[in-house]
């Protein structure tokens, strides 16, 4: 195939069987067909896409439910829906986006499918506790979902006792109890990835020669497998306590609610590098694709992912600056906190000098990996407000927070993962899809995602409180604004879902490698067979080894 | 490690391993991994027993006190015998002794039972005294010390876990040792007994912490 004839999905629009496809075996899409095939399959691509359809329906209910939330803060004195209703639906949103799409959507989609192909394997190390896992999942999920189904649960997705143990009288326990079954499957995840890296590395495929998303994924599964068993015991104590009344947090049965909020963050404050780490990952992947050019820094860049992953166990105090923890543990965190910042603009910086004199290509991934570094910086710099103490006394519980972690969780996870379903969706669907309604899509919600989340930074500088239904009427205009913004960001969603799902059956056949990247994951036919690879695969000479070669290694080089 | 299995004892490759080695290696760090995990599980209960401990002394110890001291060394002696009950399996399977194997499997369980027979009576002598400060029925004896009854409440939560995590052991256990009796079950997968019993371990090993929190410090 020839590189350029692929690139950009203008040049050719009729179908096409690359000549590498005519006479191999099925690929893994097609070897087996029945249903039975896939949902007892232990094949991680096919167990990919499992996850990847069950996440997209997580996504759409959790997008729903923050319609809804927009829709009551249209107007000022809560006429539209009663205050139950509001705090049914932004727990919903919380609950769903949190725990069952944003934590597992990179690694449990494109982690499964790829970090075999990227490091030569076959499959991942523990195929059948994979598929275990999906069913952890989709058991613990739905087993959440029953509660709202039952009449909803208004504790916000935080469970913060003892509100969620005594007060509630709404579905928390099949709730709490539904997490706490998804934990397992993180666990389960991690782990089978972190042997997985370990052990089955194809010869010569030495650490340093592994894609950064490979790196990203190994420092993600150390918080999977560190963070997760901690937030396990804080929702046990907290079933053991709602259900049985083994009073742990509730001062009226001996305990101590910031007791909850320390196990909580200790895991939760992690969870938000499980959601971005992944992300990264597959920015680094997509940079030097379209720009042709070696990953500036690789070393770096990996050591940051492993270094992110470090800090972040550290910081958890920081979402207790008000709640009574002495000050020397806030003035500790507040120092710490800041050191999170270094590790990230390590890898700003570097995609920056990655794209910097690079053979530029803005197709879809691009756009959206463009728009992933931008609102990641902002909602970067925005979290070292959050982290001085002063400033914090005065933004803490506004929506200044909601907008700073919408952008480091949405525009960090979300653009990324759809910058790379668009990646690899050759790889996963061997059909192109449309390049103009992609470019579409993402500058939609890039342009929703703006509108309606800056706003908030303001709304919040102003006072305006987090997760209340009324607000006073001077914030009228910016919430009007901010729900006018979720409105072009759920077209700018609705998009993708069309015209990805249309290439299925209409798109253009795709070649094996139609970006011209590097990596092993491209070796191979789109899509893949059975176990990978026909032929064992060659490892190349160094990571990233695209033609344009960065400054300083030309020095190096002479 | 491979070096000391006896003829006709080892590992059937699966397909997606290159060699039996690389899948001896993943099956051993996939168990590793999955133990601290499970430490990890544990340890944030112990760590909040200790601090509770550190800061409020004095009823924390009347509440200790109150713990039947005797039943947990009992159980502590068990739980060793059983592991190396369990030691003797792993040594066996390695060696090929398949029936001497399967003994030291069902002596393992035995033990392990006894463990759980022990620990409900335990209970039991609880629920006698009025030592269960979440029963309203059973009013608690150390009504006026909040933190004796925080302290007491981690202790039902960690032990009841752990023997959560017993019973679950022993019944993978007695599942395994079915399968392991069957003829030509070393050959295949003589790395199951040895993954399981680094599990068996664990769970003695977390006893072995358990015991001197609750128990023994301060006494």
């Amino acid at each position: 195939m020839s590189a350029s004839g692929s690139i950009g999905g203008t040049a050719r629009r009729e179908p096409h069987t690359p000549e590498s496809t005519i006479g191999r075996k099925p690929d893994y899409l097609h070897a087996e067909s029945t249903l039975r095939s896939w949902f007892l399959t232990t094949d991680h691509k096919r167990i990919a896409l499992l996850y990847l359809a069950s996440i997209t329906g997580f996504f759409v209910i959790g997008a729903v439910a923050a319609g809804v939330v927009r829709l009551a803060l249209i107007v000022p004195n809560g006429a539209i829906m009663t205050n139950d209703t509001y705090n049914k639906a932004f727990t919903i949103h919380g609950v769903v986006m949190v725990w069952f799409f944003l934590i597992p959507s990179i690694p449990a989609t494109f982690g499964n499918f790829l970090i075999p192909l990227m490091i030569g394997a076959k499959d991942l190390a523990f195929p059948k506790l994979n598929l275990t896992s999906w069913y952890v999942f989709m058991a613990g999920a739905l087993f959440t979902l029953v509660s709202v189904v039952l009449g909803g649960v208004d504790t916000g997705w935080t469970f913060y006792a003892p509100l969620s143990t005594a007060f509630s009288n709404t579905w928390v326990l099949p709730a709490l109890i539904g997490v706490t079954i998804v934990g397992f499957s993180s666990i389960l995840t991690g782990l089978n990835f972190v042997v997985t890296i370990h052990t089955m590395r194809a010869p010569g495929m030495t650490w340093f020669k592994l894609p950064i998303f490979v790196w990203a994924h190994y420092a993600t599964s150390l918080i999977f497998l560190l963070a997760t068993p901690v937030i396990t015991t804080a929702l046990i104590l907290l079933i053991a306590e709602r259900a049985f009344h083994i009073g742990v947090f509730d001062p009226a049965y001996g305990g101590d609610p910031v007791l909850f909020q320390h196990l909580f963050w200790f895991y939760s404050h992690p969870a938000v590098y499980i959601m971005v780490l992944p992300g990264m990952g597959v920015i680094s992947e997509i940079v030097p694709a379209f720009a042709q050019k070696k990953l500036f820094g690789y070393r770096f860049v990996a050591y940051a992912s492993i270094g992110l992953a470090s800090v972040t166990f550290f910081v958890w105090g920081h979402h207790m600056f008000v709640n009574g923890q002495s000050d020397l543990a806030s003035l500790v965190f507040s120092a710490l906190s800041f050191a999170v910042a270094v590790p990230s603009a390590v890898k700003v910086y570097n995609w920056t000098a990655t794209i910097h004199k690079g053979a530029l290509r803005l197709d879809t991934p691009m756009l959206y990996a463009m728009g992933y570094i931008g609102l990641f910086v902002l909602g970067g710099l925005t979290g070292l407000y959050l982290a001085t103490l002063a400033i914090n006394q005065h933004i803490h519980a506004t929506y200044f927070v909601v907008a700073h972690f919408h952008y480091i969780m949405v525009g960090g996870t979300v653009l990324a993962f759809l910058g790379g379903l668009h990646f690899w969706w050759p790889k996963f669907t061997g059909r192109m899809y449309s390049e103009p309604w992609g470019r579409v899509s993402a500058l939609l919600i890039f342009l929703g995602f703006n509108v309606t989340f800056f706003p908030q930074f303001i709304l919040g500088y102003l006072g305006m409180p987090r997760r209340y239904a009324t607000y006073p009427a001077e914030f009228q205009l910016l919430n009007v604004l901010s729900s006018a913004g979720a409105t072009i960001l759920a077209a700018g969603y609705l998009f993708p879902m069309l015209y990805l799902v249309y290439s299925l059956w209409f798109g253009r056949k795709a070649p094996a490698n139609p970006w011209n990247a590097k990596g092993l994951e491209w070796e191979t036919s789109s899509p893949p067979p059975t176990h990978n690879f026909l032929s064992p695969p060659e490892v190349p000479r160094i990571p990233y080894d695209y033609p344009i070669q960065a400054q300083e290694s030309r020095d190096q080089h002479g | 490690m491979s070096e000391r299995l006896a003829d006709g004892v080892g590992v059937a490759r699966a397909e997606h391993f290159e060699s039996v080695a690389q899948q001896r290696e993943a099956a051993t760090l996939g168990i590793w991994a999955w133990l601290i995990t499970e430490l990890l599980l544990f340890s944030a209960l112990f760590l909040v027993a200790l601090i509770t401990r550190i800061q409020h002394p004095e009823a924390t110890v009347a509440a200790a006190k109150h713990l039947k001291f005797w039943i947990g060394a009992t159980n502590t002696v068990v739980l060793i015998c059983s592991s190396l009950t369990m030691s003797m399996a792993i040594e066996f399977s390695r060696m090929g002794w398949q029936r001497a194997m399967v003994r030291a499997m069902l002596a393992t369980a035995a033990l392990g039972g006894l463990f759980l027979v022990l620990k409900g009576y335990e209970y039991y002598a609880d629920w006698d005294e009025h030592m269960m400060p979440f029963l309203s029925n059973r009013p608690f004896a150390l009504a006026e010390t909040p933190a004796a009854r925080l302290f007491v409440n981690l202790y039902y939560v960690a032990t009841l876990l752990h023997a959560l995590h017993l019973f679950t052991g022993i019944a993978l256990l007695l599942g395994m040792t079915w399968m392991a009796a069957k003829a030509g079950f070393l050959a295949r997968h003589q790395n199951w007994i040895e993954v399981y019993g680094l599990y068996w371990h664990f769970i003695d090993l977390v006893w072995i912490l358990a015991f001197p929190i609750l128990y023994v410090v301060n006494r």
